[in-house]
């Protein structure tokens, strides 16, 4: 060969070495990072009660006056566009049904008997109350395993009511059953919130690893969607030693390795993603621009969620209509064609409210939306560990309107994935199919329990 | 409706206080709002407002099914003058209090021309006291028709226009559209949105003198800088494009969440500087008054939803597909532009739109809300665009 050949060989190693390196710094996940305990309240760190104080959910008359003065007193909303359901966000003749509904027949005394069913509690971490929910199971022939169980925005303890006890009561085929500990955030619900900024997913996840370690609790399974899951995402990686598996119902996987993925996947869609889920991926135009069509809310709440949260809670209509016009499209993105949003098909009135009502008697959307802000910024992202692989045994459901990540790509982050499960359903999965939500996590916890056997040392 | 809103202010519920070392980066402080909220309830006082407002004659019209509220305003004296039609259009969060200090500098001669401006200054349909559309379609293009049929209804054939923020695009569209009746467009938010113009700039991010003088470079370059401010500031544009029925109920409901929405812009919009602010620098350049009779014009109106909805009705496939960012501008035109403007275009990149391009000012002051902010800094520029659209007009001939 003659010397340019040989040249020119070299050069083009040369050049694709230094290609593939470069493409090696962005697609290798960063390293570990260490989080400082912060104390996020206003409390004397070195005098804070740290017992487990029963609470009852008993919201004041003087709350639920205002309220119903509120609603009675609404401005009129204005009237759809002709021959337009919910392509615009909440049609408002969805809106005056429900606040009918929520004013003259919602009844909140015997809604608080349905949310004190359960035993609630508070515990002080790191300077805030945390609430939460935490049932054991009846029968003790069976071992426990402690859950946690964590929700997202905008959702809250609530959605978790009706799968709490197919959680707790025992399966006719395992010889295990759940106790589950329920938190609210840190600034939703009964948590309190962060007086300074910085409280993002991944310093919630400390909060919850020191939430359950007051609790007296080594090891645990973890369950969440949402930002629940991504907190947890946070915690697998941050704690593993704690983590005995983890369950997710929205493993998203956002990393410059999946977004090459995808791209490739373009040239031929099968590579990474199974030929009956191509339409959830590709044609990629069409999925960004159905998500651009979804996130104006976390492109507000990322960069101003002080300025949106005044008039959300001010005004109880207007807190209904954000929240519950997620309760549509994250259902079923078919129901922005419906006028009544779709709603009546999968959940009650009632129900969706108890969910709302949380944010309204506690104040607390402004700081819940907080967490966008404090979760999507340079200093968060750059910590970068949603780029880092959950060595944990994981399983995942993929529901069909949700958030999705093609087989080919969960490896990356998943590379102990154990389970994974399709299935018809929405965003809000174990509100809206709590029998079929409780099923899987059986399974998943069944495989985790096996692999966590076989590989004890 | 002035006594319900005495109740919503005195019984708003109480305010989340802002973060430790906060000032105004989450989006509006609260303490600032809480200032706001005391002086609107106890000093401002709307009947006197009113008056105000009323200084102007005001009129509405009927066009394409829609009521259409304007003022209308004739210079005082109009013998030896020339006088010029001028279409004066708002934006969002705006309204035609706006122009309220800069009609008078518009209506009264200046030393040594021999021109003078009579202004209409209607309400964009849909805010304030314009009536709304029933049916959706109704975006910025469809806006510039309802205009050009709004002028041509008060026995305007041909007139200038001068516009900023939605007032810009709509007055671009016209003069596009309708070259025949609009003799010359004066805006202080000049955009181009062409093939080359995008071109330009993205080449000008490797060597930015080709494309912008040293003095402007920061304004545009980084293109990374630039994209991180848009991203920072365009949450509102992201959730009114695309569910503008969900937050204009709680804004319609609420008129201390109203008054979040439109003053955090009035704040970070005048002056991006002032984020660092815990009073968000409001009073060094408005009064709470004049700021609050533009957020009582949505309020009294509820008008905040529709409104809006101006921002679904244009950012979407059909009226994008329309391609009218495409089509230059060849009617003589004026750019003035403001220290703080949200977005910053170079000379060269403008002219791949505005073909005829007369006038550019650049100013070390000012920001979005230049017509209420410095009156007549924007006036004395008007003025001047005018004299060289009329040269270039007069040449033509």
């Amino acid at each position: 060969m003659g010397v340019v050949v040989k040249l020119f060989i070299v050069i083009i190693t040369v050049l694709i070495s230094w290609i593939g390196y470069k493409v090696n710094n962005i697609i290798k996940p960063p390293p570990l990072p260490r989080l400082e305990e912060t104390w996020w309240g206003n409390g004397d760190p070195w005098r804070t009660d740290k017992s487990i104080r029963p609470f009852r959910v008993n919201i004041s008359d003087k709350i639920l006056e205002d309220l119903n003065y509120r609603l009675d007193h609404a401005r009129p909303f204005t009237p759809p566009l002709e021959g337009i359901q919910q392509q615009y966000g909440m049609n408002t003749k969805l809106l005056k049904e429900i606040a009918d509904f929520w004013r003259n027949k919602y009844n909140w005394k015997e809604r608080e008997k349905f949310f004190n069913q359960y035993p609630h509690y508070l515990t002080s971490i790191q300077g805030l109350d945390i609430h939460f929910i935490h049932v054991k199971p009846k029968s003790i022939h069976h071992r426990v395993l402690p859950l946690l169980l964590l929700h997202g925005w905008p959702g809250s303890v609530r959605e978790f009511y009706e799968l709490i006890p197919l959680l707790t009561t025992p399966q006719k085929d395992r010889n295990f059953v759940f106790e589950v500990i329920i938190p609210s955030l840190p600034g939703y619900g009964f948590s309190q919130a962060a007086v300074r900024p910085g409280l993002g997913a991944a310093q919630m996840a400390v909060v919850f690893k020191n939430l359950m370690k007051r609790l007296g609790f080594e090891k645990y399974y973890i369950q969440g969607g949402d930002f629940g899951a991504i907190i947890l995402h946070h915690l697998a990686v941050l704690f593993p030693e704690v983590v005995l598996g983890f369950h997710s119902n929205m493993c998203a996987i956002y990393t410059p390795l999946s977004y090459m993925k995808t791209a490739l996947g373009i040239i031929y869609p099968t590579w990474f993603t199974r030929e009956d889920h191509t339409e959830r991926v590709y044609p990629v135009t069409k999925i960004l621009v159905d998500r651009l069509r979804e996130t104006g809310y976390l492109h507000i709440q990322a960069t101003k969620p002080d300025t949106i949260g005044v008039s959300l809670n001010d005004s109880p209509l207007g807190l209904a209509a954000y929240i519950l016009e997620k309760f549509t499209t994250g259902t079923n993105i078919s129901y922005q064609n419906h006028e009544d949003g779709g709603l009546k098909n999968v959940y009650d009135y009632s129900d969706l409210l108890d969910n709302v009502m949380l944010y309204w008697v506690t104040g607390s959307m402004p700081t819940a939306m907080r967490l966008y802000s404090e979760t999507f910024n340079l200093n968060h992202m750059s910590l970068g560990i949603t780029r880092i692989p959950i060595q944990v045994p994981s399983g995942c459901i993929r529901f069909s309107n949700d958030f999705y990540s093609s087989d080919g790509i969960l490896n990356e982050i998943y590379p102990n994935l154990l389970h994974l499960t399709d299935h018809e359903g929405g965003h809000f999965a174990a509100f809206q199919l709590p029998k079929v939500f409780a099923a899987d996590i059986f399974t998943a916890v069944g495989k985790f329990e096996e692999f966590n056997a076989n590989n004890k040392h | 409706v002035l006594k319900d809103l005495q109740q919503r202010l005195t019984n708003a519920r109480t305010f989340v206080p802002p973060l430790e070392g906060i000032q105004q980066q989450y989006g509006i402080n609260t303490k600032l709002l809480n200032n706001i909220v005391d002086y609107w309830r106890t000093k401002y006082n709307w009947r006197e407002r009113e008056k105000f407002l009323n200084q102007f004659p005001q009129y509405t019209v009927s066009v394409q099914g829609l009521r259409l509220h304007y003022l209308h305003v004739k210079p005082k004296t109009q013998q030896g003058f020339q006088v010029l039609p001028l279409l004066l259009l708002h934006g969002w969060p705006g309204s035609v209090r706006e122009f309220y200090e800069i009609i008078p500098y518009l209506t009264t001669p200046t030393p040594g021309r021999n021109f003078v401006f009579e202004v209409i200054a209607p309400s964009l349909p849909g805010y304030g006291f314009s009536e709304a559309a029933v049916r959706p379609g109704l975006g910025a293009v469809e806006m510039a028709v309802v205009f050009k049929n709004f002028m041509k209804r008060l026995g305007y054939e041909q007139y200038y226009l001068q516009g900023g923020d939605w007032g810009a695009i709509i007055a671009q569209h016209m003069a596009v559209l309708f070259p025949d009746q609009i003799l010359g467009v004066h805006s202080n938010m000049c955009f181009a949105n062409t093939f080359l113009s995008n071109v330009k700039i993205f080449l000008g991010s490797f060597y930015p003198p080709l494309i912008v003088p040293k003095e402007f470079e920061h304004k545009l370059y980084p293109l990374s800088n630039f994209f991180s401010t848009i991203l920072l500031e365009m949450g509102y544009m992201h959730l009114q494009a695309t569910k503008p029925d969900t937050v204009g109920v709680g804004l319609n409901d609420s008129p201390v969440g109203l008054a979040a929405y439109i003053l955090e812009k009035f704040s970070t919009w005048t002056n991006p500087e002032w984020k660092n602010l815990e009073d968000g620098g409001l009073t060094k350049k408005f009064t709470y008054t004049n700021l609050l009779d533009n957020i009582m014009i949505y309020w009294v109106t509820g008008s905040i939803t529709t409104s809006v909805r101006l921002y679904s009705e244009t950012f979407n496939k059909a009226q994008m597909s329309i391609g009218i960012e495409k089509i230059p501008v060849k009617v003589p035109s004026a750019c003035a532009k403001f220290a703080h403007e949200l977005a910053y275009s170079p000379s060269t990149v403008l002219k791949e739109k505005y073909h005829n391009l007369v006038h550019e000012s650049d100013f070390t002051d000012g920001g979005h809300f230049a017509a209420f902010e410095v009156p007549k800094v924007l006036a004395d520029d008007i003025y001047l665009a005018a004299e060289k659209i009329l040269a270039a007009n007069a040449s033509q001939k």
